[in-house]
């Protein structure tokens, strides 16, 4: 397994623009909330997720998710694997609380997601989530620095412009500030959504298929990337990933299969 | 809030730097600076045209009362500052020389006229000067011919009533003669000081009591408002163009016109808005996704774009006010020459509307649009595949129509028309859909035939594209055909109202009217008028008779209470007979008479006076004629195009009726400026003859229609840059499919040539068939517009038949043109990045 250093030293761009920047980024430490790494928090409790089966209109039901049960401590890195249509980004979205559960319940950070409505929902993920997808997710109306800034800017903060430019240097994109995402390579767009979902100091970053959509190269860079900014914000990263070298590299994975929980390991960290 | 607002002010300024809005508020530009330069352009002109019939009138605003004006009334004026002159008019018989005549008496006071000037001159036929003021204590002015028929000269005195008074001048002219041009005795103009001496107003006798206003516009309106529900039934007040009825019809039908364009501008802006504002949410779907994953709530989602729309209105609606201001701006200058050189400054209401207008167009046709963002699920970050439910239909429809309608109505002030709008559209919308499926169901045939015949090439791919995506093409035929179609109505219409102004007022309309003429005269007028080349619309034989009796029933009880104080009713109406019916006037219902009918009882009645007194074919009238009644059964209905400067008669015997009751005759002939001592040659011959000279009321008249013309051009303009708007609109929903799979052809090896051939067969037949569905509708709605709101003949335009699908194939190219080169120039690459 990689060492942090070892994992910048790797990803050539990433290092040249990450070089010094550590010690240049006001928000490693000042910033920085307080993790306790024994602290829970996420808590999956019983999960299970139906949807009408298309190929049944008479009214049955189709399961994605079968009881799943599963906790998540502070500053972990959890891989969840499975074949295509296991139920992996179904997870995800029920545990980030983009979707609802047909049973059993979630608690993230700290807060039941069923006690929540659709806005409580929404603000928990404003204070304590961060996305990183497959597909970026990048606004293409918005440069790559107005799109870091948005999360910041949703909660009204004033700094938003400093801190997504620091975190933009900190990925390595100082000199593509102001590029639409159209004007970016697929790394760099990823670049860009990393930035994003750490910007806001997030508890929890989850990451679908991060890597999905980039060549091995690239890939690589970003994963490295990835882990050094949770290393260094010290956030939980839950991934979904089809790639075994990214599942091995975190700190557990867990499989899934048929919507079940088949393997919780520990990774080769 | 605040800081939402700030975000939101940023989003759509990013949103700006991207091009993803700028169809959006073009659309609003379009639709707010139509509004408001249409408005101001009208407001102006009609202003204007206000203004130069007070000319005529001699005020801006007179009442007419058959007893006096109350005080009151004068006393509101005076406090609203607005300045007054009272008149009294009645008939009288003066007499000098021991000869008798009939005159028609105007006494006016100091005051008198208000606006403009009276003519008059110092000899019989010698040059008229201007003067602003009437005549003084015992004088009087007369009408030229009353010297010839008295002998009289100026300096003499005549007799009126138990009154002496001195003739000082010859009348040429008074203000207010326009509007009564049709009264037949001459006129005496005398100081308001000496009626009473005169002894003529007794009770009970024929009199009306006129006082005329003037003053700013605002305080005139607010006069006008107080005074017209205080008004008895048998007052009237007379403003703006209602002393001329050609004028009024004109302006009606110019005012009905430009509304209706105005109008459809605005209903086209609102189809482009609502088309770019739906494809502005959808492409939005992911911003509010990945908002609502960042933790924004709906509230703040919704409030986001909302202050978005709000801005935008904001922006877009004084942008659009500031261009419409100076576009007409602009176009005043530009047609110095064809307007009034006092063309009034423009208020500050249109501006107002056309700003309001703006946000109700961007809400009405985008809330729904936008309020579907509030509802996109945050789980689409990671399922492409989810969108928000579709807005409810009565939403969408609902707001739509409610916001059009209102502001179709608020804008024209006519519901009727506004409605027959909203329904002809909406018959259409249904029938162009029926259609469009008929029509995509042809090509299905014809790709069926092609596919069974192994036929191949650029057509067939063209034809497999439109049928292939039926839907989205069958709606963008819907919109395309609905737009060319109102396009193509306006077209229609401008060209047949502008073709019919001219044809009323042709070059060599008669611009005077001749009557009295005696039986004896008629052949030595016409002869008079042969020698000195002066071409007559006919000599008609006149004679005076009052309607007593509907059906054996006393008039006064047979008709509606609304009808017992019509004009037709209180006076003696000008009866005629002939063979033929008169060029200008069309058989609505009935028979016109045949040889045999020759001295039977029928007569033909305008429509109109038929409608008041409700009597149809079949019933019987009966005239008081001289001292004899005679009874005669409706046996024809005819229309009267009141506006045609020429002779025209309510009521119509046949020959051999009426013919030996006391007649004169009447005609109405052209003359230009340069021949008008002709008249004087005509009078000194024919003294008994009075001629009304409408010269300058025709100048108005012309004047107006050639304003109203240039305003109609421009609104024409900018129907024709919305419709425009809503083809770029509906040509750009569709476009991101278009691109992506030409795109992907390009990828998989198709050639230039072969997409280029294949885009311009299917842009054609999409045209070709818009523009079907657009000729189509453009008949029926003409057809409906042409018998209903106008007036006007209806023919069926064949050339439209070809040239329609020809423009639309035109245009349709033209702007996929703007979308598609890209695809076919660039590299595959480079397109997929960019799309």
């Amino acid at each position: 397994m990689l060492s942090p250093t070892t994992r910048i030293e790797a990803g050539m761009d990433v290092l040249a623009a990450s070089k010094g920047l550590t010690e240049t980024n006001p928000m490693n430490n000042t910033n920085q909330r307080m993790h306790n790494p024994s602290e829970v928090i996420i808590s999956v409790e019983c999960l299970t997720k139906q949807v009408p089966a298309l190929d049944n209109p008479s009214g049955g039901m189709l399961d994605i998710l079968t009881g799943v049960e599963l906790e998540i401590k502070s500053a972990e890195s959890v891989a969840i694997i499975g074949a295509s249509g296991s139920g992996k980004s179904t997870l995800l979205g029920l545990m980030a609380g983009l979707d609802q559960p047909t049973d059993g319940d979630v608690v993230l950070a700290g807060k039941k997601l069923s006690d929540l409505d659709e806005d409580g929902r929404a603000s928990l993920r404003g204070d304590e989530v961060g996305f990183v997808f497959q597909s970026f997710q990048l606004l293409p109306g918005l440069t790559a620095l107005e799109n870091v800034m948005l999360p910041l800017e949703l909660q009204t903060k004033a700094t938003a412009r400093t801190e997504a430019v620091s975190l933009l240097e900190r990925v390595g994109l100082a000199d593509r500030l102001h590029h639409y995402p159209r004007q970016l390579s697929g790394g760099e767009q990823q670049r860009v959504a990393i930035a994003r979902a750490f910007v806001s100091q997030p508890r929890i970053v989850f990451a679908d298929e991060p890597t999905g959509n980039l060549d091995k190269k690239t890939s690589q860079h970003i994963i490295d990337l990835l882990f050094e900014m949770n290393s260094e914000k010290q956030t939980t990263l839950v991934i979904v990933t089809h790639d075994e070298n990214l599942a091995r590299q975190c700190g557990r994975c867990l499989t899934l299969e048929n919507g079940k929980l088949l393997n919780d390991v520990a990774g080769d960290e | 809030m605040i800081k939402h607002f700030l975000l939101a002010a940023k989003l759509l300024l990013r949103d700006w730097h991207s091009g993803e809005l700028k169809i959006l508020l073009i659309a609003l530009l379009i639709a707010v600076a139509s509004m408001t330069s249409v408005g101001m352009f009208t407001q102006r002109i009609n202003l204007a045209m206000t203004d130069q019939a007070g000319q005529f009138l001699g005020a801006d605003l007179v009442l007419r009362s058959p007893i006096e004006i109350d005080v009151s009334v004068i006393d509101y004026a005076k406090r609203l500052d607005l300045k007054n002159t009272k008149s009294i008019h009645f008939s009288s018989v003066i007499v000098a020389n021991d000869e008798f005549q009939l005159t028609h008496v105007k006494a006016v006071d100091k005051n008198y006229p208000l606006l403009s000037h009276i003519k008059i001159s110092k000899k019989q036929y010698g040059e008229e000067r201007a003067v602003t003021d009437g005549p003084g204590k015992g004088e009087v002015w007369l009408a030229p011919r009353v010297f010839s028929i008295l002998g009289i000269e100026l300096g003499d005195s005549i007799e009126l009533g138990e009154s002496k008074l001195v003739v000082t001048a010859v009348l040429k002219h008074d203000p207010g003669q326009a509007s009564s041009f049709m009264s037949i005795a001459p006129r005496l103009l005398m100081n308001r000081h000496d009626v009473e001496a005169t002894g003529i107003i007794q009770p009970g006798s024929r009199v009306t009591y006129q006082v005329g206003f003037a003053g700013d516009l605002s305080k005139r309106k607010q006069f006008e408002k107080w005074l017209n529900p205080r008004l008895t039934t048998s007052q009237k007040l007379i403003g703006g163009t209602e002393g001329s009825q050609a004028l009024n019809s004109a302006m009606v039908k110019a005012e009905q016109y430009l509304s209706l364009a105005s109008m459809l501008s605005v209903m086209l802006s609102g189809i482009a808005i609502a088309m770019t504002a739906n494809r502005y949410g959808q492409r939005h779907y992911d911003q509010s996704a990945l908002m609502r994953c960042m933790g924004a709530s709906q509230k703040t989602v919704i409030q986001i774009f909302s202050m978005q729309l709000i801005l935008l209105g904001a922006v877009g609606s004084l942008a659009g006010c500031l261009i419409g201001y100076l576009t007409q701006e602009g176009l005043v200058v530009l047609l110095k020459e064809f307007l009034s050189p006092n063309l009034p400054a423009p208020g500050i209401y249109p501006l107002l509307t056309g700003f309001i207008s703006g946000f109700v167009t961007l809400a009405g046709f985008s809330l729904p649009a936008l309020l579907r963002l509030k509802s996109v699920p945050p789980l689409r970050v990671l399922r492409k595949d989810i969108s928000p439910l579709p807005a409810s239909a009565l939403l969408v429809y609902g707001l739509a129509m409610g916001s059009m309608i209102g502001l179709m109505w608020w804008q024209s002030g006519q519901l009727k028309l506004t409605l027959l709008v909203v329904f002809g559209v909406l018959v259409s919308v249904v029938l162009l859909f029926v259609l469009s499926l008929l029509l995509i169901m042809i090509c299905k045939k014809l790709l069926d035939y092609s596919m069974a015949r192994s036929i191949s090439g650029a057509w067939k791919t063209g034809l497999q594209q439109i049928v292939r995506h039926r839907k989205e093409n069958q709606l963008q035929m819907l919109a395309f055909g609905l737009s060319l179609m109102i396009l193509m109505i306006i077209f229609l219409l401008r060209t047949d109202l502008i073709s019919r102004w001219q044809q009323q007022l042709p070059d060599m309309a008669p611009n005077h009217f001749v009557i009295n003429i005696q039986s004896y005269e008629v052949e030595a007028v016409k002869t008079f008028f042969t020698q000195h080349g002066v071409q007559t619309e006919g000599v008609y034989p006149m004679v005076r008779g009052r309607v007593t009796e509907i059906n054996g029933v006393s008039v006064l009880d047979a008709v509606p209470e609304k009808s017992k104080l019509d004009e037709a009713l209180k006076r003696e109406l000008n009866l005629t007979w002939g063979n033929k019916v008169q060029e200008n006037n069309q058989l609505l219902a009935g028979q016109w008479w045949q040889p045999g009918d020759k001295a039977k009882p029928y007569i033909s009645i305008e429509k109109g006076l038929a409608e008041r007194l409700e009597v149809t074919l079949g019933d019987s009238l009966s005239f008081k004629i001289a001292d004899r009644t005679i009874t005669a059964t409706i046996t024809s209905l005819r229309s009267v195009q009141w506006d045609s400067f020429q002779p025209n008669f309510y009521i119509v015997f046949p020959d051999g009726v009426i013919n030996t009751f006391p007649v004169s005759y009447i005609s109405s002939f052209y003359i230009d400026k340069s021949q008008k001592k002709l008249l004087n040659d005509l009078i000194k011959k024919f003294p008994t003859l009075t001629v009304l000279e409408i010269d300058a009321i025709m100048e108005q008249v012309k004047s107006v229609m050639e304003q109203v013309t240039t305003a109609v051009e421009f609104v024409m303009l900018f129907v024709l840059l919305a419709g425009m708007m809503v083809l770029v609109a509906s040509m750009q929903s569709s476009m991101d499919d278009r691109v992506q799979s030409a795109v992907i052809m390009r990828t998989l090896g198709a050639k230039k040539s072969f997409l280029r051939r294949s885009q311009f067969a299917e842009y054609s037949l999409l045209g070709f068939l818009s523009g079907l569905l657009a000729v189509s509708g453009t008949e029926i709605i003409a057809y409906l517009l042409y018998n209903r709101v106008f007036n006007l003949d209806f023919e069926i335009h064949t050339w439209l038949l070809i040239i329609g699908p020809l423009i639309s194939i035109i245009l349709i190219l033209m702007i996929s043109h703007l979308y598609t080169k890209k695809v076919v120039q660039q590299s595959p690459l480079k397109v997929l990045r960019y799309s």
